[in-house]
């Protein structure tokens, strides 16, 4: 059971990876499709898991996490339980910053099944913000898919002057 | 009711097949993208078919209205009518005419309910419902010969196409009836909001807020019925005391049912084959409207009086307007002296929404401003704009060009009225966290323009939280929208905030956020927020130079608060956009930043004076913290500018004040210099092309020759060239007596 930690690992060069922890169906492969079409000037690498822990047997191959996000459908009522479990494995430092909660399936709120104001205990106990989008519409997921890349560029240093520490205060702070 | 007929004639289109016959014609032509050629080209395929699906529609509703017994569902020419009806309604819509058969049929529990549910399934108007045919078929709903089911598609289906009714009045005497439908508990949900569509004043009784409320009590606060009681409450207050919560998320559900995507496919294919279809369909619509929206998907009605009279009235008109205590029906207002001379007898049309896109009803509505009439228009908006929103309903998704034109229009109408709606602000407020900010952008973007200036702790957590979330997540594109969006709403504070001083004698119902210190709270909150976020942002995305322009737009607007608005309240920007803008590249934002300084300028001189000469009794004076600031900010600017001493004589505790000792470690050769007119790396091409010009024979460039005289005719060559900015800033703020300048700050 080991748990994740960010700075366990040195950095590639000009490349940032990303973790998407999420179990609702294909729209975390869906996501990771559309980041990568992006344009960008670094490299992204995206793994992709439905709960944490990873397997340990192949950690050593597996290159440093500079960002996690959590993804929750709030039409399924047992993703908001997989996601609170999977954070038990995440090292309390990648909290300074380096995750962020993806809550999906917004189009469809009459279907919710997920206690919204837990969603948002959940960012708020974590330090972490929260995001909304719903993955169904194309243009929603593009932007989405836009949003997260250039958080991502944040927290793996590529933004000078601005670190994941900073940026994660200035999200969570004005509302 | 002159004109109509009784209300239960199950014969009606027998007897006026003749009149019907042209009906159908029209209503066939309508779908043709030339009418006028429809005689001509008359053996075309096209044709053809449309020929030969009239006459089947025409054999069905007859079949359909002569059918006696019960048939067996498997008979199959019930099947083959059936078929023809279904296929024509999902393609172009019934013709007004098909509803009292299929109505009566489908209710009258001749055929088995699958039969029934098909039939009401299919009930897709093209134009209108004919008003009778609805009454005749609510006789049926009374008889009770048709089950629970197909009573409730009954009602889903009616509030569905309420709107396609064409005239309410009979419906209106039918309320008791549709009332007395509350205590089924199934249908109760539907007929409240049937009921909710259809209340008007006279309809409020004290036996029914009695009823209602023991309803309430019986089946706990249910949000159909609080609905239906703040609609009662609206109209009569006295009635109903209980207090009912103003903000509701929603009050019904989606009637859901067949027919809203296939009144969408028949109207969009209407749309696309004519353009003179709607107003023809719609006796009644107005023609204003009919330019625009009145194909969109969301539609907004077309106004109508409660009245049935209207062709009498038209006789009478010309006659005796004026004597006349009737309402002067709204169809009819078409020009501004219209509504001038019969102001004192317009009634608003029954279904509010359509005043948007009315110019000569709004100003109505600027006229009399009523708190019912506001409601009227609340609810319906809210309603509209929560069950089309196209990223808080997936299923909406296509749509999404009829939604931005229902924002746009709500946008064009707030402009018109020069003040926001409050169904707009909380939609705002509902959709922002779990917006994308791409779709409708610039609508929602324009809305946040126009939130109202009262609700001093909503916008914080509401407006500015998500907007900040979006804006710095997004892209440069966005954040230059966000910031023209926040500098409009500025605009339109301060706007009405000088109204509002205008005005101050009939203040009457003013909230205690728009007295003068709650103005300024909110919008030096505003200011503070931008400042912040610009800050970030000019971080974010390296001092973008577009971006940049922006921000500096903002503060033009904020710099010239006390003189323009007369707002006792000035902010600098923070130094992060203060520094950005001195620094940058770009001579377009150095300028700007020049003007800018400069009303500052002569916004402090200005108050200073009122201060000092004390004519006026100042409630608010600047504290001397602005001054301060200022004169640090015009002392960095002159030593840039000006003196070539930026490093050594800022004193701004962020600004670029260095050592001689760390400046000498960077071999920057002449960096003393490196700072000026000349040199600075916003104007060093004008140095670079001034140079040419006057010494076109020197080939090294060399910036030490603007000097003395030089440097004045280089001074005369950039006001030239459009820096009307710097201009400005350099005639008022430097001294120019003496050659080595020296910044003329106030006496703090």
């Amino acid at each position: 059971m080991a748990v994740l930690r960010p700075f366990n690992k040195l950095p590639e060069l000009n490349s940032a990876v990303l973790l998407l922890v999420g179990s609702e169906g294909d729209f975390p492969q869906k996501l990771a499709e559309t980041i990568l079409q992006e344009k960008r000037d670094f490299t992204v690498n995206i793994h992709i898991a439905t709960s944490l822990p990873l397997p340990s047997e192949r950690d050593h191959l597996r290159p440093r996490i500079d960002m996690i996000v959590f993804m929750i459908d709030i039409k399924n009522k047992h993703s908001l339980k997989n996601v609170e479990d999977s954070l038990a494995h995440v090292d309390a430092r990648f909290f300074l910053g380096k995750v962020c909660f993806l809550v999906t399936g917004v189009g469809r709120v009459n279907c919710c099944s997920v206690d919204m104001n837990a969603v948002w205990k959940l960012g708020e106990n974590y330090c972490s913000p929260v995001l909304f989008c719903e993955l169904e519409l194309e243009g929603t997921r593009v932007s989405t898919a836009q949003r997260l890349l250039r958080m991502l560029q944040i927290c793996a240093g590529y933004v000078p002057g601005v670190s994941a520490l900073y940026f994660n205060t200035l999200m969570t702070s004005f509302s | 009711m002159q004109q109509s007929q009784s209300s239960k004639t199950p014969k009606r289109p027998l007897q006026l097949r003749d009149a019907n016959q042209t009906d159908l014609s029209a209503w066939r032509k309508k779908g043709r993208t030339e009418p006028e050629k429809s005689v001509q080209d008359h053996q075309s395929p096209n044709d053809q078919k449309n020929d030969n699906e009239e006459d089947s529609l025409k054999q069905a509703f007859r079949y359909f209205e002569e059918v006696q017994d019960r048939v067996s569902l498997k008979n199959s020419i019930l099947q083959e009518h059936l078929t023809t009806v279904e296929s024509v309604a999902l393609q172009r819509g019934l013709p007004p005419e098909g509803f009292n058969v299929l109505l009566n049929v489908a209710l009258s529990g001749k055929f088995a309910d699958t039969v029934n549910t098909r039939i009401l399934k299919s009930l897709v108007p093209a134009s209108v419902i004919p008003e009778d045919s609805v009454v005749s078929s609510v006789s049926w709903l009374c008889v009770g010969k048709c089950s629970g089911n197909v009573q409730l598609l009954f009602l889903k289906w009616l509030i569905t196409v309420f709107d396609f009714i064409d005239q309410k009045e009979q419906l209106n005497a039918l309320y008791g009836f549709f009332f007395s439908f509350l205590q089924d508990e199934k249908m109760c949900p539907f007929v409240c909001h049937l009921l909710y569509l259809l209340t008007r004043k006279e309809n409020v009784k004290p036996f029914r807020v009695r009823r209602l409320l023991d309803l309430q009590a019986k089946m706990g606060t249910q949000s159909y019925l609080q609905a239906l009681l703040s609609v009662y409450k609206l109209f009569c207050p006295e009635l109903v005391t209980i207090t009912l919560p103003r903000k509701m998320k929603a009050y019904f559900r989606d009637p859901e049912g067949p027919w809203k995507a296939a009144i969408n496919t028949v109207r969009q294919r209407n749309q696309g084959n004519t353009q003179v279809s709607r107003s023809l369909f719609l006796g009644t619509a107005q023609p204003q409207s009919q330019k625009r929206k009145w194909n969109t998907q969301i539609s907004i009605p077309a106004s109508s009086t409660n009245k049935n009279n209207l062709e009498e009235d038209r006789e009478k008109e010309c006659v005796d307007l004026y004597s006349t205590n009737e309402s002067f029906p709204v169809e009819q207002l078409q020009t501004f002296s219209q509504l001038v001379q019969n102001i004192h007898c317009l009634e608003f049309p029954s279904q509010m929404g359509s005043v948007l896109t009315n110019p000569l009803l709004l100003h109505y509505m600027n006229c009399f401003r009523d708190e019912s009439v506001d409601l009227r228009l609340y609810y319906w908006m809210n309603q509209t704009l929560q069950q089309e929103c196209t990223w808080c309903v997936a299923d909406n998704s296509q749509y999404e060009e009829e939604f931005k034109n229902f924002l746009e229009t709500l946008y064009e109408t707030e402009c018109f009225l020069q003040e926001g709606f409050s169904s707009c602000e909380e939609f705002l407020y509902k959709s922002l966290p779990l917006w994308d900010g791409f779709c409708c952008r610039s609508q929602i973007l324009r809305f946040v323009s126009w939130i109202p200036l009262r609700s001093s702790s909503e916008i914080k957590s509401h407006l500015y939280g998500p907007l900040a979330q979006l804006f710095f997540t997004s892209s440069v594109y966005f954040k230059c929208s966000v910031i023209e969006s926040l500098k409009e709403l500025l605009q339109n504070w301060l706007n009405c905030q000088v109204t509002h001083l205008d005005s101050e004698s009939d203040s009457e119902g003013h909230s205690s956020n728009t007295t003068l210190s709650g103005l300024v709270n909110m919008v030096a909150e505003l200011i503070n927020f931008v400042g912040r976020i610009s800050t970030v942002a000019l971080r974010l995305e390296s001092s973008h130079t577009l971006l940049l322009h922006f921000i500096l737009d903002f503060y033009e607007t904020v710099c010239d608060m006390y003189l323009r608005y007369d707002l006792p309240l000035l902010i600098m920007p923070p130094p992060g956009v203060f520094y950005a803008a001195l620094l940058s590249m770009d001579s377009v934002n150095l300028n700007q930043l020049c003007y800018i300084m400069y009303r500052y300028r002569t916004n402090l001189v200005t108050a200073k004076e009122n201060e000092l000469s004390k004519k006026k009794i100042l409630q608010f004076k600047f504290s001397n913290q602005t001054y301060q600031e200022y004169n640090k900010y015009l002392t960095a600017m002159v030593g840039c500018l000006w003196t070539s001493n930026a490093f050594q004589k800022d004193i701004h505790p962020q600004g670029i004040s260095m050592d001689d000792e760390l400046l000498r470690k960077t071999t920057v050769p002449d960096f003393k210099t490196s700072f000026n007119i000349v040199c600075h790396p916003a104007l060093m091409t004008y140095a670079f092309f001034y140079l040419q010009q006057a010494f076109p024979d020197d080939t090294t460039v060399d910036f030490s020759l603007i000097k003395g005289k030089e440097w004045n005719r280089y001074l005369e060559y950039l006001y030239l060239q459009g820096l009307n900015g710097l201009k400005v800033f350099i005639e008022s703020s430097v001294n120019r007596i003496s050659q080595a300048s020296h910044s003329k700050s106030e006496n703090v």
